[in-house]
Formats: structure tokens, sequence, C-alpha cells
């Protein structure tokens, strides 16, 4: 019996000591100033999961308490919820309708999601409402026509990193190792179709099988070793791009090149990577944030440091979608609700112009929307642990055409 | 094919590590511990932890290694304390929750995003006809091997070792004979604890380095150690070396992408029915 009570207490001690670490993420929200009938906002987000992206809901989060503590649109306030999708589809497909239906959101802004796009693009249709989304990575993300992302997304990210890689650094022979989750892969064989359209070069080696999350990329990397490539495309996000790279480091592999795309550009990453082989060249969705003279950041980066949001591309994502709301709110008359925003999302015309990205963000009338088309390069040069531009301004789809 | 092979290896090591471990574990304090690698895990964490904080590499690795001994010893004694008299399976299910509270303190602590892990072995140890052994396959093999080796001598040719049989096979005469039971059983857990802190320290950097990939080791080590039918220490090693070697090559066809991943689990299933071949229903159960 006292052993018993003893387990008790020893559980209640850890289980609360664990909940005292979870919360000790505290925010430090500036008070607000407007006092009107609140806007509704909402986001769809992978808080919790496998992979997770808080920033984006996060970095939204900190322009709408900026934008009330400065009085919001007229004394009216801007309330946000970001809800969690945990990476599941069922989950997601219940933060839509809680968003919808509960919230009552007049707009979904700075989500940030793995599944989202493509487990509720119907329903948003459906349902009348739009979404700027913060970080858009399914296909549906960039084809529906209530969704419009701020970033480039991985397609288009792919098409530029090889299209950079085999015209600006005139590789020779690419291997591609593609990790495929839920329905992307056509997505991508259309950004490799566009990239063998644009410059006539196509992979020596193509392996679509790589595993998600895998614990050990050296069978994958001996492949391209074996098909004599000179670089390595992955579409991995941050800890199986690194996951490669370490493979390649145990292998020798000091002449090859790494193509990979924004999932793995974070200061971290350069840090962790103790081997580049002949450099990681990454085309940036937005801005190198990592390039601290670079000035198009500098008021993103004050409000991030200020309300301890990590800086990374998430974040830029985020902080692009809530202004770009911002600046639609302000632009419209009369009433804000579901109906009026979307209607005067649809009929943008002019792209809201920001030097974070390389083209104009628009929503518009169109079926589909990926206003974002550029990408900055960027590198890890060998022997460097942080990242530095590998060239000095945006390149696009078209700047690689023949 | 063969280079794909022998790239499984290390991995290949790490499972054959982890099995000789388990078997051991099996065989002495009647426990399959899953949270083993997570234990390495936690250790290697720490050491990232410590390294971050600019204590010397060496310092910091070590460091790791010995919390990661004291986090084994923790949960043995805690087992050793509360369930001496308990079934396999109920311990065995005190090391899944400590599993799943690793995984989770690590999320807590240390975050979801891949950590700095500075190699101990980097790059390549030499090369055979165009095919590369890395530094990190050598010192794994090794290890397994030696581990097992030296196991098997203690076991067979000391007085220790004699004394934790009489504890695995006869605990409660053990007792009574005098034989400090308790110390004997938290004894083996910090030396399977040291052991795999070692092995997953030196892995950890080849690998992708977060706490899930790190602490699930442990499925296809177990699939290992039933090669051996969680008894006999040298067909655990090889169990473990031909796993890793196995899923190395198949990941050279595309074919064969589907089972690759399903390999140590297809493995525990026959292993499991050909153990059950002979039983009857009702008795199996």
């Amino acid at each position: 019996m006292r052993n018993m009570k003893r387990t008790i207490v020893f559980a209640a001690i850890t289980a609360s000591s664990a909940l005292v670490l979870a919360g000790c993420s505290g925010s430090n929200a500036d008070e607000s100033t407007a006092t009107g009938d609140p806007i509704v906002v909402a986001s769809v987000n992978a808080l919790s999961g496998a992979a997770t992206f808080p920033e984006a809901s996060a970095a939204a989060q900190a322009v709408f308490d900026e934008f009330n503590a400065a009085g919001g649109l007229d004394g009216r306030p801007i309330e946000y919820t970001a809800l969690d999708d945990k990476g599941d589809p069922s989950a997601a497909s219940s933060a839509a309708r809680d968003a919808v239906e509960s919230t009552n959101a007049v707009a979904l802004v700075g989500s940030a999601s793995l599944l989202d796009c493509e487990v509720n693009a119907d329903y948003y249709e459906q349902s009348g409402i739009v979404s700027v989304q913060g970080t858009g990575v399914d296909p549906f993300c960039f084809s529906t026509p209530n969704i419009s992302p701020t970033n480039a997304g991985p397609y288009l990210d792919t098409q530029l990193t090889l299209s950079y890689g085999s015209e600006t650094l005139g590789l020779k022979k690419i291997c591609g190792l593609l990790e495929i989750a839920g329905s992307t892969r056509a997505a991508y064989q259309e950004a490799f179709d566009n990239w063998t359209a644009a410059t006539g070069k196509d992979f020596a080696m193509l392996d679509d099988t790589v595993p998600y999350g895998g614990s050990d990329y050296t069978p994958y990397v001996i492949k391209a070793k074996e098909a004599g490539c000179d670089a390595i495309y992955s579409n991995g996000v941050e800890p199986d791009a690194a996951g490669v790279l370490k493979a390649a480091e145990a292998q020798g592999m000091t002449d090859m090149t790494f193509l990979f795309l924004t999932s793995a550009y974070s200061a971290q990453f350069a840090e962790a990577a103790s081997f580049v082989g002949k450099g990681v060249y990454v085309p940036a969705e937005f801005a190198p944030y990592t390039d601290e003279s670079n000035e198009a950041n500098s008021d993103w980066r004050a409000l991030m440091e200020k309300h301890d949001v990590p800086l990374t591309s998430f974040a830029q994502g985020g902080y692009l979608a809530a202004n770009n709301f911002i600046e639609m709110l302000k632009s419209m008359d009369g009433d804000i609700t579901r109906e009026t925003v979307t209607a005067a999302f649809k009929a943008q015309t002019e792209g809201y112009e920001t030097p974070m990205a390389g083209t104009p963000w628009l929503f518009g009338p169109d079926d589909a929307h990926s206003s974002n088309t550029a990408g900055w390069p960027i590198v890890i040069e060998p022997g460097a642990t942080t990242w530095s531009n590998a060239a000095d301004t945006w390149v696009t789809a078209e700047s690689f055409a023949k | 094919m063969l280079q794909g092979a022998l790239a499984g290896l290390a991995a290949g090591g790490v499972y054959a590590v982890i099995a000789v471990c388990l078997t051991l574990m099996a065989q002495l304090v009647k426990v399959i511990n899953f949270s083993q690698a997570a234990i390495g895990m936690f250790g290697a964490f720490i050491a990232v932890m410590f390294a971050e904080a600019d204590v010397p590499q060496g310092l910091a690795v070590f460091l790791g290694i010995l919390c990661g001994v004291v986090l084994s010893g923790l949960i043995g004694w805690i087992i050793a304390t509360w369930l001496p008299e308990a079934s396999i399976s109920a311990r065995s299910a005190v090391t899944v929750a400590s599993l799943l509270l690793l995984i989770s303190m690590s999320y807590i602590l240390f975050g979801t995003k891949p950590k700095t892990f500075r190699a101990i072995f980097p790059g390549p140890a030499f090369e055979v006809g165009g095919v590369v052994v890395s530094q990190v396959t050598v010192v794994m093999v090794a290890l397994a091997i030696v581990v097992a080796i030296a196991a098997k001598v203690v076991l067979s040719k000391t007085g220790v070792g004699t004394t934790l049989r009489a504890i695995a096979d006869r605990p409660v005469a053990a007792e009574l004979m005098g034989v400090p039971v308790k110390p004997f059983a938290i004894g083996v857990w910090l030396v399977t604890g040291l052991i795999v802190a070692v092995a997953i320290a030196i892995v950890a950097p080849t690998q992708t380095s977060d706490a899930a990939s790190l602490s699930l080791l442990v499925i296809p080590a177990s699939a290992a150690a039933l090669v051996g039918g969680f008894r006999r220490l040298d067909l655990a090693v090889i169990g473990g070396l031909g796993l890793g070697m196995l899923q190395g090559a198949t990941a050279q066809f595309p074919e064969l992408s589907l089972v690759r991943d399903w390999i140590p689990l297809v493995l525990i299933v026959v292993f499991l029915l050909w153990n059950q071949r002979k039983e009857v229903w009702d008795a199996a159960r």
C-alpha cells in the first residue's frame, strides 16, 4: 500500500513537471487598444504531430497583436485563432469546420500545414471562405480557387533548384532522391517536366521511394554515387536533408553538390551541417533572413524578435499572409463579413508588392493561385556553418528558359 | 548490390549492439527493454546540449553517456524495487512507458528539430574495389562483436557471471544464498545502458537525429534479438548485421521499396510464428 502511494506520488510529480515544462512558453502580447467588434480570423496549422510548423501562425499573431495595439481597423481588433490539424486528415477537416462554423472566421490567414489544402480546399470553396496560406505544401494549395499561398511551394522550388544546378552551376548529372507524401508525386513530376522542357536536362537517376523520416540514407546516397552523379537533388525536410548530408559524409563524397529546397533552409541546419560536399544550394522562397544586412527583412526581423517567434521561412510566410490580409481590409469599404472579404480578394487585380518576396502576391478570380514564382539562391559553402547569398537577386523559372 | 549491403552494415552494427543488450536483459533481468535505444538517444541529446553550451566535444559526449547510464540504472532501480516478482510482460510494460516518456521529454526539452551532432568517427575508413566502408561501419561492427564476446566470456568464465546466471535462473534460491539480487540487477541495467549510450553516440551523427527515429531503432534490434530467440548472443549479432545488410541491399531496387521498411516487422512475425509452430492453440496462449 505504501509502495502504491509512493508510485502515485512519483507519477504525479513527473506529470506535473512535464506540464510545467510544456507551459513555459509564455506570450508577451501587446495590449490591444482596439475595443470595437472583433474581426475574427483563423488558421489551420501543423502544431503537433510528426512535422510541426508553429512559426507561421505565431508570426501572423504577432502582426495582428501589433495591428490591434495600434488601434486595429478603425477601432475594431483582429481576433486570431490558430487551430491544430495534428498532421492528421480528420483533425484537419474538423479544424476547418471549427474555424468556419464555430469560430465563424471571415477568412483563414497564415495557415501552415502539410495537408490543410488537400483535405479542405473543397470545403473552403463550398463555405465561400478564402485562405491566405502562410506556408502551402501540398499541390492543392496552388491549384484551387479559394487558396492563395504567400510562398512559392516545393514544386516551383524544385524547378528553381534544378534549373539553378543545371544551368548556373553547370552540373552535368543530377540524381534525384524524392520523398513522396500523400498525392504529391504528380506535382513533382510536373516540376521535373517543366525543368526538362525549359533546359533540356533530365535526371541521371531518380529514386522516388526514399522514405520520409528514414533513419539512414546511406543506401540512397550510394545509388547516386553509382549512377555517377555530380549532384543530388532532395526534397527532404530539415532532418531528412541533414540525413542525406550525413550519409554522404560517411561515404566521403567530397565532389558532390546538393540541391535542396527551402524546407532545409534554417540557421540551425547550416550549423548542424558538418559536411556539405561542394556546397548545399537552396532557392529561398523569401528574401534570405540569415543575411542580416538584407533590409527587406528588417521590419519582419524586429517584430519576430519582439514576440519571440523563431526566425524561419515559415515565420516570413505567416507575416506576409497577415500583412496581405490587413492591406486588403484597409482597402475595403462597408461591412467586413466572410462574403465581403471573399469578394474583395476575388476582385483583387493589383498584386501586393513586398521586398520580402520576388514577385507581388495576388489572389484574384482565377481557379488556381501561385503568385510567388521567385527564389533567392543561397548556399552553404564548404567549410562554412552559415548560409550566404549565391546570387544578389531573385531568379524565376523564366530566367533559365532557353 | 554489394555496395548497398555494405552501406546497410553500419545500421546493422547498431541493430546488433542493441540486440545483444536486449538479449542480455531478457536473460539476466527478465525484461524486454523497449526503452533501450531511447536511453541512448536521451544521452546523445544531453551530449548535444552540453556541446551547444561550449563544453568540449569529448567531455560533452562523456557526460551524455554518463547520463544514459544513470537513466538506465534509474529505470532498473524502479523495476527492481517495485516489480521484483512481476512477470516479464509487466516489467516490459514499464519499459514501454519509459520509452514514451523519454521521447516526449526530449521533445519538450530539446525540441523537434534535428540536432548538431558532430561526428566522432567522420568519413570513410577504406575502399575495396570502389566500395566505400565508412569508419562508423567498422567501429559499430567491431563494437557489436566485442560486446557479444565479452558478455559471453564474463557470463561463462567469471564469478560475477556465475552469480548473474544464478540470479537469472533461480532468483529466490540466489537471494536465500545471500546474493544481493537487486544491486546485480541494477548493475546489468547500468552496463547495458553504457553500451547502448556509446553505440548511439557513435551512430547518431550519421543518422537522422530526431528523438523518434533514434528511439525506434529498438524495433529492428528486437527483430535481430529474435533471430537468437532472445537467448543466443552470436545469433543476435548475425541477425543485426544481416538485417542491416538486407535493408541496404533492397534499397537498391525501387521495386522492393514497399517491403524495405517492413523487413524488421515481417521478420518479427515470421520468427514468432516459427517459435510457436509446435504449440497447440490453448497451450500457446
